[in-house]
């Protein structure tokens, strides 16, 4: 979604070409990201020839402020829905900044890890918004990613097992 | 005016910026190099918002304040006193994500 979805382009902005092809996946009830995606693999393409990313839809895990165990139920479906999408897909890694529809993602991957289908690396960078506490998301997944990435000192201090690289966005 | 794809113009054409505590208006407008005063709504006290713009004025880069004391500190401020808001830097997020995947 919106500033999640800025964020990560600005992370992407950098990456050689050697990370390709890229899946974007997003909530279905987003409508503002697909535009911002393809305006900037657009850019990018104006570089490196050989772009190729891919776009898809999951059900959204939770809206703000939804409660528990109404979460629980749409996070369940949201991996029921997201996991044959990752089976197909086999990424060798995972990007994510926070937004809950990248739960149901991380945990299908980690399935498809466990079950030695395929082995993700999952890295999360938590949004720069964050200066002194998690996203729910970021708590969930700085036990089950493989990095951790906070943008400011405060988080690094209270989680430790994260890294800080500084302001990255 | 409501909703704008991009207020990037209205941005690079203002000399002063006034807005709500969101990230995204926060971020945008430091990185035109524009002054900013943020307001804080206090009935959202314990939205997750306020620690970006609780920081940004601990750094230095914005001027606080609420809807009350909104006018006063338009008449008392400063701006010279704002600190320029460095670029974040993606170049070292690629640089670490490279080591990570072994593209060295």
């Amino acid at each position: 979604t919106g500033g999640h979805t800025t964020e990560i382009l600005r992370l992407l902005s950098c990456l050689s070409e050697s990370y390709s092809p890229r899946h974007y996946i997003f909530a279905d009830s987003d409508k503002m990201s697909e535009a911002k995606i393809h305006s900037f693999e657009q850019k990018r393409a104006e570089t490196f020839s050989n772009s190729q990313f891919t776009l898809d839809r999951i059900p959204r895990s939770r809206e703000v402020r939804q409660s528990w165990t109404s979460s629980v139920v749409t996070t369940l479906y949201s991996i029921l829905y997201s996991l044959p999408l990752t089976y197909k897909l086999k990424p060798d890694l995972i990007l994510c900044n926070g937004p809950g529809t990248c739960v149901p993602v991380c945990i299908s991957a980690l399935l498809l890890g466990l079950l030695g289908m395929k082995r993700a690396i999952i890295v999360y960078v938590e949004s720069i918004c964050r200066v002194e506490t998690l996203s729910l998301s970021g708590k969930i997944l700085y036990y089950f990613s493989d990095y951790f990435i906070v943008q400011w000192p405060d988080l690094k201090e209270k989680y430790p097992k994260s890294v800080y690289l500084g302001r990255i966005v | 005016f409501r909703f704008k794809d991009s207020l990037a113009e209205d941005l690079r054409r203002a000399d002063l910026v006034i807005s709500h505590a969101g990230a995204g208006s926060c971020l945008e407008t430091l990185e035109e190099g524009k002054p900013l005063i943020v307001v804080i709504n206090e009935k959202l006290m314990n939205n997750h918002q306020l620690e970006l713009a609780k920081r940004l004025h601990r750094d230095g880069h914005v001027l606080y304040c609420n809807c009350s004391t909104l006018v006063e500190t338009l008449q008392s401020m400063d701006l010279s006193t704002l600190k320029p808001f460095p670029p974040g830097q993606p170049e070292k997020f690629a640089l670490f994500l490279d080591k990570v995947v072994g593209f060295q």
